[in-house]
């Protein structure tokens, strides 16, 4: 008899000696990965190479299974970039400007887009302690024409030299006078370049482009940082029926050792009409953000549930299913560190190249959607693919416990038909 | 009639160095209601010879009737079709459905066929159960039942079909004498009333005397029980 | 067929791991449709309910609403236009209004509308609203009177209406002077000269587009028309948030089909022994198959019930800040798509059931 021989192998059967004496335990094979050895191959120190032999020989089903946990951590990545770019669609201006503290109207409903506050609580703010110094903020959404086609723009007007410039400066410089912009970067294929001049709508005089920011949308529209009476300008433009204008907010910077929390709490307290956010605060209660948040964060959540479910069950099962040749092995003498080795081998390569494939479908869905700015961050693959690889070796404890469950001595009967 | 007609059959697996040939030159007779045993060491070839009868493997060379039907030639959908008519196996790990009862283990084979369905395919099952001294058992599980009782209903199992032809692997070897006994006293009884042909593979000389004749196979090749090669 | 029903009634716990994975599957599937069904209506319900052909906005606004402004003489002009049966004016203002006895004021988007359209009847009197559904989770009931904006303006809700809100704030339906003199006092930048109203709600004969080239032919470009389904599209986020969510669910399915064929190709693997026995009696793999078919069907099916219900209890204890809207459409759509994965899923196995050997259940040494 040869080391293997190869019998009816997809159904599974070896020859078997008709007796059960011990030499024909020597003639016994065991179905491991789908071929039939003998004692004497088990007897070499053949540790993960037997685990590594049994993915070959069974490429199906562990092709299905890197599938499904490639796909599924796919959704997982694809969808974390996805919420961190849409949020940073919507609030990047917000996050990259100097203002460490926004102060909105109270009945803003911490939306800025609502917010108003009168010309005079600038000035009150200012004089609360802590506050290094605090400017006007404006915030308006218009129709501008760009390279001589119309496109929506958000404008946020703050003080020159004063807090809520853009801190995210890639090219170019920052505004020195009126009619000056920095625009958000990534929108140069609309006409918002560096250099060129855009205009708001209707007929209102040129706003020339002097430097471009790294994320620094807001609303998920080109954004222009200019001076605050550019952005009064704009207004008047717009819409000429309009009464006297008032800022959205106040921006504040907040004193070298100070506390913006702290700040933002007195602002409240001591100025009326008002309600101070620190600016992550007023990042994560944009409208939508929070809501989009929590939306995703249960969805996530699920997928994350999922994947360790769905591996950990298939190396169950498959543990069950080898139980013959796992008891076979241990009364051969193989310890059973070394097939809890083989299968902890075997999710470390299936989570891996499921990773694998999952990194590159996103690389291809960030090409896709460079729209909403899904950027594919080697971080974020790590933290995923640790945490993921932690979940399904877990889950495998169920297998392992099988596994040391396996009584050599036990003796081995057929499994489905009944004899 | 012959039930079972092989003439010059041989079997070879593998090829070139690797050649292994299971059967050669087998001529086999068998009538009607004749029960013939088959004896044998292990490695004989009695269980290729039993398979190609039964229509579960193709013959390399040679000639295979069963009830005047030729299945030398039949491919695998044309060999399905001959099995789920005109012939009944028992075969030696007895392999009964674990989830089915002992009733349903029967009724399954009208379930493949669709030659007969519900009320009509419980009655056949449960006559046959009760030839077979189960009348009590219908409703037992495999894993219920004895090792004997399990054999009964592999028994019930083959002859759900009204086969021509009963192909029969080694009943005994897990019995001991008594149970031995019974078991092929009932397989004696059914054949012998249905006019059936059964061939019994089996080792067991105890067993023989229960069977009209004996044929012997000792590395693929069949002898009377007269000593003689029953090649010519 | 019926052998492998009765495997699964009798052994059910077999199939326990695949249904498991499979109701959550489900679920998350349910949840996905949900929410984007939830974020679309809630963008979009407003629009929707109009029972117009065509929507008008002025050429330089770029398809948005809330910068779209209207003429009176313009929409003389659209009103003279052959084909033209009825023109109504639409006007949105996002804004916040108090609500009596709460303490955080609640996002609404005033509608000033004259065209009653579905589920929304004629316009209320001056300083009255229907308010949405969606405004009863902020606290708002009949009767009350709520304060927009800063100036306080008031408004009583005199009813209610569904699914008529804009970009998730909930809708409060007036009539064109009150909707006007409100946005003014409290956005007076926004302010909207009198017989001014954002979009015009037109419905006339022939095709939309053709309804719609007419129109802004009329005015000399100085409208631009849309159908009401590009209106709806033109809405932001709606157009990139469907197709986004629908490219997950539709990886999420392909991962159940996966997931089907690797747990059945499991049970496929532990039951050669058994399907050798079952060909040897002469049971074709057509025969079988269809077995291995029939059960993953079934199991899909249990796990689309209980994940149905599993969700309806999870949307229930959702904070309501989270929109999600479950429709029996989208229900229809996750158990269309499942089955559909659960064949593809089945086919997996086709090949190994095909290629086992009735001669296996012989299978012992010759």
């Amino acid at each position: 008899m040869t080391d293997t021989d190869d019998l009816t192998d997809d159904t599974g059967v070896c020859r078997r000696g008709s007796t059960t004496s011990a030499s024909a335990v020597r003639r016994f094979g065991a179905r491991y990965g789908g071929r039939c050895i003998s004692a004497s191959v088990v007897e070499r120190k053949e540790d993960v190479f037997l685990a590594i032999r049994e993915l070959a020989r069974a490429k199906l089903r562990f092709i299905l299974l890197g599938g499904a946990i490639g796909l599924l951590v796919f959704l997982i990545l694809f969808q974390q970039a996805l919420l961190g770019g849409l949020i940073t669609q919507f609030i990047g201006a917000l996050r990259n400007q100097s203002a460490t503290v926004l102060v909105y109207g109270s009945d803003a409903r911490r939306n800025l887009e609502g917010s108003r506050v009168d010309p005079s609580t600038v000035d009150a703010v200012r004089a609360v302690d802590g506050v290094a110094d605090a400017g006007p903020l404006g915030q308006g959404t218009f129709t501008a024409r760009a390279d001589g086609a119309l496109a929506d723009a958000t404008l946020l007007g703050y003080r020159l030299g004063g807090p809520g410039r853009p801190t995210s400066l890639n090219a170019g410089r920052l505004p020195e006078t009126d009619f000056e912009a920095v625009v958000s970067d990534g929108d140069s294929s609309k006409g918002f370049t560096l250099g060129r001049s855009v205009t708001i709508e209707p007929d209102g005089r040129a706003i020339r482009i002097v430097g471009v920011a790294t994320d620094a949308r807001y609303s998920a529209t080109p954004t222009l940082f200019v001076s605050y009476a550019t952005y009064e300008a704009a207004r008047t433009t717009a819409n000429p029926d309009a009464g006297p204008i008032t800022p959205s907010a106040v921006a504040v910077t907040v004193d070298a050792d100070g506390d913006p929390g702290a700040v933002a709490g007195r602002i409240t307290a001591q100025v009326p009409g008002t309600e101070a956010l620190t600016r992550d605060e007023a990042i994560s209660s944009s409208p939508g953000v929070s809501s989009v948040q929590q939306s995703f964060y249960v969805i996530l959540g699920l997928f994350y549930i999922v994947v360790p479910l769905v591996a950990g069950l298939f190396f169950l099962i498959i543990t069950f299913q080898k139980a013959d040749t796992l008891t076979l092995l241990r009364a051969l003498g193989a310890r059973p560190s070394m097939l809890i080795r083989n299968l902890l081998a075997q999710v470390v390569v299936v989570v891996l190249g499921g990773v694998v494939l999952a990194t590159a479908l996103l690389a291809g869905a960030a090409q896709g959607t460079k729209s909403i700015g899904v950027k594919v961050d080697p971080t974020a693959i790590g933290v995923t693919t640790a945490v993921v690889l932690g979940l399904a070796l877990i889950s495998s404890l169920a297998a392992i416990r099988r596994v040391l469950a396996i009584d050599p001595l036990r003796a081995v009967t057929g499994k489905d038909v009944l004899g | 009639m012959t039930a079972l007609e092989l003439r010059d059959v041989g079997k070879i697996y593998g090829s070139d160095e690797n050649r292994v040939v299971a059967l050669e030159h087998a001529t086999l007779s068998v009538a009607d209601d004749e029960m013939l045993a088959l004896l044998g060491p292990s490695g004989s070839g009695k269980t290729t010879l039993l398979s190609i009868a039964g229509g579960l493997l193709s013959p390399t060379s040679g000639r295979v009737e069963v009830g005047g039907q030729d299945i030398s030639a039949f491919n695998a959908s044309q060999l399905n079709r001959f099995r789920r008519e005109s012939v009944g196996f028992v075969f030696q790990q007895v392999n009964l459905v674990p989830f089915l009862t002992a009733r349903e283990n029967l009724m399954v084979v009208d379930e493949i066929s669709g030659a007969r369905s519900g009320r009509a395919s419980a009655g056949r099952a449960d006559q046959l159960l009760g030839e077979l001294g189960l009348a009590e058992r219908g409703e037992n599980m495999p894993n219920e039942l004895s090792g004997g009782e399990r054999q009964r209903v592999a028994v019930g199992r083959a002859l759900m079909n009204e086969p021509r032809l009963v192909l029969i692997d080694e009943p005994t070897s897990a019995l001991d004498t008594q149970l031995g006994n019974q078991v092929m006293e009932l397989i004696r009884q059914e054949i012998k009333e249905r006019g059936t042909a059964a061939v019994i593979v089996t080792h067991d000389t105890r067993m023989i005397h229960y069977c009209d004749r004996t044929v012997s196979i000792v590395d693929g090749v069949l002898r009377d029980d007269a000593g003689a090669s029953a090649a010519h | 067929m019926k052998l492998a029903l009765r495997e699964l009634r009798r052994r059910p716990s077999r199939f326990a791991v695949a249904a498991g994975v499979l109701t959550l599957i489900v679920v998350l599937l349910s949840f996905l449709g949900g929410l984007l069904d939830g974020l679309f209506l809630g963008s979009t319900g407003a629009l929707s309910a109009q029972r117009a052909d065509v929507f008008v906005y002025s050429a330089n606004s770029r398809d948005s609403f809330l910068r779209s402004r209207i003429e009176p003489d313009v929409r003389a002009e659209v009103a003279a236009v052959e084909g033209v049966d009825t023109v109504g004016g639409l006007g949105i203002g996002l804004l916040t209004a108090a609500v009596p006895g709460q303490q955080d004021p609640a996002d609404v988007a005033l509608i000033g509308f004259e065209q009653p359209a579905t589920g929304i009847p004629a316009p209320p009197p001056d300083g009255q609203a229907f308010a949405d559904r969606r405004l009863e989770t902020a606290g708002v009931r009949v009767g009350q009177t709520l304060e927009i904006g800063r100036s306080r303006t008031p408004i009583r809700v005199v009813g209610w209406v569904r699914d008529s809100n804009y970009l998730l704030q909930g809708g409060l339906w007036v009539n064109a002077d009150t909707w006007r003199a409100t946005v003014s006092a409290a956005r007076p930048d926004l302010r909207v000269a009198d017989g001014v109203m954002q979009v015009l709600v037109v419905s006339g004969s022939g095709t939309p587009a053709s309804l719609a080239e007419r129109i802004d032919a009329a005015t000399a470009g100085a409208t631009r028309s849309l159908s009401r389904d590009d209106a709806i599209l033109s809405i932001p986020g709606t157009k990139e948030q469907r197709s986004t969510f629908l490219q997950i669910i539709f990886t999420t399915l392909a991962v159940a089909a996966m997931v089907i064929g690797l747990f059945f190709s499991l049970l496929t693997l532990e039951r050669t022994g058994l399907y050798g026995v079952l060909k040897a009696l002469g049971s074709s793999s057509r025969q079988l198959f269809g077995g291995v078919v029939a059960q993953a069907v079934l199991v899909t099916v249990v796990a689309l019930v209980i994940g149905e219900i599993l969700t309806i209890g999870l949307t229930a204890i959702a904070p309501s800040s989270i929109p999600i809207e479950l429709t029996a459409s989208r229900s229809a759509f996750v158990a269309v798509g499942m089955l559909a994965a659960s064949v593809a899923g089945s086919v997996v196995s086709l090949r190994r059931v095909v290629r086992i050997d009735p001669a296996s259940a012989i299978g012992t040494s010759s």
